[in-house]
């Protein structure tokens, strides 16, 4: 017997099916040759070509995180032909620059954070006062072989240089270096390459670089402080090369740059932005407090307490507060009104800005002994505090920096000296010994500070 | 017989002078046939003999010769007497009586002298034969020649004879030879020679016209591969490989390497100093013009062709030797001495640290005069005790033949007494780190009016099948994903095979 099917598709039906079956047949063939052939990169060759020629940067490659990643040559360096520093090397566009908006395409995060964070206004120095310095007392050499290695050059363009990059603004990996693309920074200032190793950005040499020397010791008050001292006894304990790094739970024996300023806490993820727990700007003449400080302190007062208990942390800060209201109130200010009177006045013989003696003592006050002071209150190096600090403050104001505005003989600001000198701060240098010595073992002169603990003062 | 012999002697010996000639003569003649006779059964076969018999009593026995017609003439001169009466008083009636061919003097002399020109004749050729053997030119000045006879004996061309390319043929090239053996021969007795000896050597033959005696640049090679094992200094040696599959292709081939070198082809270039380590520019043959690519960077280093001689500004047309420079007296790095000792299976890579412990011996300096094998045994022993001195109680056997075998490495690389050290004589074979050999041209500051450099792409002359990988045919292998340099992999393996397995 036949079967009789009672259903049969019209022959119109049939003909779409056949077109559907094919086209789903073909886009599986090409995905599955898609799949099946190994897309060659480009970085094949550079890789064949750099391992014999730059072993070194290839072996650190190699090794790291981007290497086992699968990260490769081209996905950094690799150019559009429209880019300003591109160039063609060996059939392909390359830019020797790697920005943070490069680093960018994959640690979105980060980049966005570096280019917002006080970090990447370094490069702006350029119009500073220090770039002043550089420039006029020093000259352009130094300005490029030591301001900008720090803080960032600008990159400028050569088109006849064979990396398209003038020689008098590459090398460098500046922390705010003003890069062609726009973006600001350079990640490579702590993250070295090629090995880009996440433990030598968490180590305190990642930040002394830059953050060493007269003017802002932060390297050597660590070193002094019990931080310190901590970190380099432990160092084989502080777990630095595991993904997650959270102070108090993944390590504990002692805080780096990164744990304050930076890195995870069980509370705040890792951040970029190194402003984000700083209450105060230690680097001005006078300190002052910054945009939404009690916040920003709270932040860093979080990674205290991974370790401290809060009478220890309120302890500390009251003792800041004081330091810097010390150096603000007593000298700072001062020092910068009879500053400003003498500037006014246009004393002196030099015409320039820093021709005169006395703008570079007052210059070094702020600058140098007065920051020295304020960071070693800050980051506990006692030594800085006072006797590279508050120490060199005082025989500088008093036995350099006065000395030198009397010899002007004007009349306004002998007077303004005058009035400081009278004041509760700066009258013992006319008072019997015996008085003073009697008034710091009944406490009298310590009574004239009291109000400095309180947190910060005339904001 | 005998009697007349010694009369004619008395007769030719006329003045002192002339005493002097005959007796020079006579001695040289019969302590040469002495000398030839001991020679030739093998007694004495020296490089000493072989002075004495093939230089210096041949030039006696002429300067004898010479020095017979000076003393009759000077006995002339004294006498006042015309020749044919010296002569009658000096020899006998008999003697000097005419005769159909002449007198008996006449004939005595003739005869002499004939023998005289056979023995010259032979003794001539057994000179130059005698000059003409490897023995005579690497163990005659053995001070000066020490380094290249050593490297030479251990070399591809250890049955080539020097001449065979120091000399090339025709009379032209034996005088230029001679003449220039004279001036080494005045530099080692005065101790002038440079040391080490400077290289390149400009006194070569054309390398086309001695190389190509038995190498011919036009034969097909096609690729040859070689592999390198290069073991690290680990407690296990790990080894290394990279291998090569060089375009050797032949000289009609463009775009391989013996291309260089083809008959239809010119390359040229100036190199800016003797050393030929810095090129001034480069041409190639393009149709009927040359192609010039200048060397963009400026001076570094060597300032000025008056430090380098004349030969400085030598423009030079590629030829073998500018890349196998080292094709017979080959000198290695202590790292190629230790590695080839290594995978040959001579030094045993069971031996913890072998290769650490090998380079550490052969760097050191033998004190003068000292036992080579001693003194590496002694640097060998030092490693050990610091480094695991078990080594030493349980690779006994292992530690000798390491000894023995880097002694004699070291001797044949090492030569003091000349200020021959380790890295003097660079080979342009390739482009070992550190030895630039191609690199010299093939470099981006090599460029054209275009601002084209020379290229010095990787895959230009040679396939790469591994390179520093763990086994010899890395690339070859199917690609692992996973690994950092898994794209060099694929692009290797497809430059060399066509396509990705």
């Amino acid at each position: 017997m036949v079967l009789d099917i009672p259903f049969s598709p019209p022959h119109r039906e049939t003909e779409t099916m056949k077109r559907l079956f094919l086209c789903f047949g073909l886009i599986t063939l090409m995905a599955g040759l898609a799949m099946a052939v190994d897309a060659e990169s480009p970085a094949g060759k550079c890789m064949t070509c750099h391992k014999e020629k730059s072993p070194g940067l290839y072996k650190q490659w190699f090794a790291s995180n981007h290497g086992s990643a699968g990260v490769t040559c081209i996905d950094c360096h690799g150019a559009q032909k429209s880019e300003s520093d591109a160039y063609l090397h060996e059939g392909a566009y390359i830019a020797t620059l790697v920005t943070p908006k490069d680093c960018g395409a994959c640690h979105a995060k980060e980049s966005d954070q570096v280019q917002h964070s006080y970090h990447a206004h370094a490069g702006e120095i350029l119009d500073s006062k220090d770039a002043y310095l550089a420039h006029a007392a020093g000259g352009h050499p130094v300005a490029i072989a030591g301001c900008e290695s720090c803080h960032g050059s600008k990159i400028l363009i050569d088109p006849d240089s064979p990396n398209k990059l003038d020689r008098l603004s590459w090398p460098n990996s500046g922390i705010g270096r003003l890069n062609p693309d726009g973006s600001k920074g350079s990640c490579t200032a702590c993250h070295t390459r090629h090995s880009f190793d996440v433990a030598q950005a968490r180590k305190p040499e990642a930040c002394s670089k830059c953050h060493l020397g007269p003017d802002h010791p932060q390297k050597e008050i660590y070193e002094e402080s019990k931080h310190g001292n901590a970190y380099f006894t432990n160092i084989d304990k502080m777990n630095l090369d595991s993904d997650r790094w959270v102070v108090g739970i993944d390590y504990y024996e002692a805080p780096t740059c990164a744990t304050c300023h930076m890195s995870a806490t069980s509370t705040q993820p890792v951040t970029h932005e190194v402003g984000e727990r700083i209450s105060w700007t230690l680097r001005p003449p006078v300190s002052k407090t910054k945009e939404n400080w009690e916040i920003k302190r709270a932040n860093m007062q979080d990674v205290c307490r991974a370790c401290h208990g809060q009478g220890f942390i309120d302890g500390h800060y009251a003792q800041l507060d004081g330091l810097v209201n010390l150096y603000n109130e007593k000298f700072a200010k001062p020092a910068g009104k009879l500053h400003k009177i003498a500037k006014e006045k246009k004393l002196g013989d030099g015409v320039a800005n820093f021709s005169n003696k006395y703008e570079w003592i007052y210059w070094e006050i702020w600058h140098h002994e007065g920051r020295r002071a304020r960071h070693g209150a800050a980051m506990m190096g006692p030594d800085y505090t006072w006797w590279h600090g508050m120490y060199e403050v005082a025989q500088h104001f008093y036995f350099k920096y006065i000395p030198e505005l009397r010899k002007f003989h004007d009349a306004d600001l002998d007077k303004a000296i005058d009035e400081i000198m009278a004041d509760e701060f700066h009258v013992w240098l006319n008072r019997p010994t015996g008085d003073i010595k009697a008034d710091i073992k009944s406490g009298k002169m310590a009574a004239m500070y009291k109000d400095m603990y309180s947190g910060p003062l005339g904001q | 017989m005998l009697h007349r012999f010694r009369l004619f002697l008395r007769g030719v010996s006329s003045t002192r002078i002339g005493t002097l000639g005959v007796a020079l003569t006579t001695s040289s003649f019969l302590l040469l046939v002495f000398m030839l006779l001991m020679q030739s059964a093998g007694v004495m076969g020296n490089s000493y003999a072989g002075l004495l018999t093939f230089l210096v009593l041949p030039a006696l026995f002429i300067l004898g010769l010479l020095l017979i017609p000076i003393g009759w003439h000077q006995l002339k001169k004294r006498t006042g007497l015309t020749t044919d009466q010296l002569l009658r008083d000096t020899f006998s009636e008999e003697l000097t009586q005419a005769n159909i061919l002449g007198s008996s003097l006449a004939m005595t002399i003739a005869g002499l002298t004939v023998i005289n020109l056979l023995i010259l004749g032979f003794g001539g050729g057994a000179i130059l034969h005698h000059m003409d053997s490897p023995e005579f030119c690497g163990t005659t000045c053995h001070t000066v020649m020490n380094p290249e006879w050593v490297t030479y004996k251990s070399s591809p061309h250890a049955h080539v004879a020097c001449v065979e390319c120091h000399v090339g043929e025709g009379a032209g090239a034996l005088i230029d030879a001679k003449l220039n053996g004279l001036r080494q021969m005045w530099l080692v007795t005065v101790g002038g020679y440079n040391r080490p000896i400077p290289t390149p050597v400009h006194t070569l033959r054309p390398a086309r016209e001695t190389c190509e005696k038995c190498h011919w640049p036009d034969k097909f090679y096609g690729d040859r591969i070689k592999t390198f094992a290069r073991f690290d200094q680990d407690t296990t040696s790990t080894p290394h490989f990279s291998t090569l599959a060089l375009k050797v292709g032949a000289g009609g081939q463009a775009g391989k390497i013996h291309w260089h070198v083809s008959e239809e082809n010119e390359v040229r270039y100036q190199p800016r100093s003797d050393d030929r380590m810095q090129m001034d520019w480069v041409e190639v043959k393009r149709g009927d013009t040359f192609h010039r690519f200048e060397n963009r960077r400026k001076l570094i280093g060597h300032s000025s062709t008056a430090d380098h001689g004349e030969h400085a500004a030598e423009v030079r047309t590629m030829d073998c030797i500018d890349c196998h420079n080292r094709a017979t007296h080959v000198y290695q790095t202590p790292e190629d001495v230790v590695d080839n000792l290594l995978a040959e299976g001579a030094i045993d890579a069971g031996m913890p640290w072998a290769k650490a412990a090998g380079l550490a011996a052969l760097t050191i300096t033998v004190p003068e005069g000292r036992n080579t094998e001693e003194a590496i045994g002694r640097a060998l022993r030092g490693f050990y005790r610091r480094k695991d001195p078990e080594v030493l109680k349980r690779f006994i056997s292992q530690f000798d033949v390491m000894t023995v075998e880097l002694a004699k490495a070291y001797q044949r690389n090492v030569h003091p007494a000349m200020l021959v050290d380790w890295g003097n004589y660079p080979s342009h074979l390739g482009h070992r780190q550190g030895q630039a050999g191609c690199f010299r041209c093939h470099n981006s500051d090599m460029v054209d009016e275009a601002g084209e450099s020379i290229s010095s792409d990787c895959t230009l002359c040679h396939s790469i099948l591994a390179f520093e990988s763990p086994t010899p045919f890395r690339y070859l292998e199917p690609v692992q994903t996973a690994q950092p340099d898994s794209a060099m992999h694929v692009y290797l393996q497809a430059e060399f095979t066509g396509g990705v397995q």
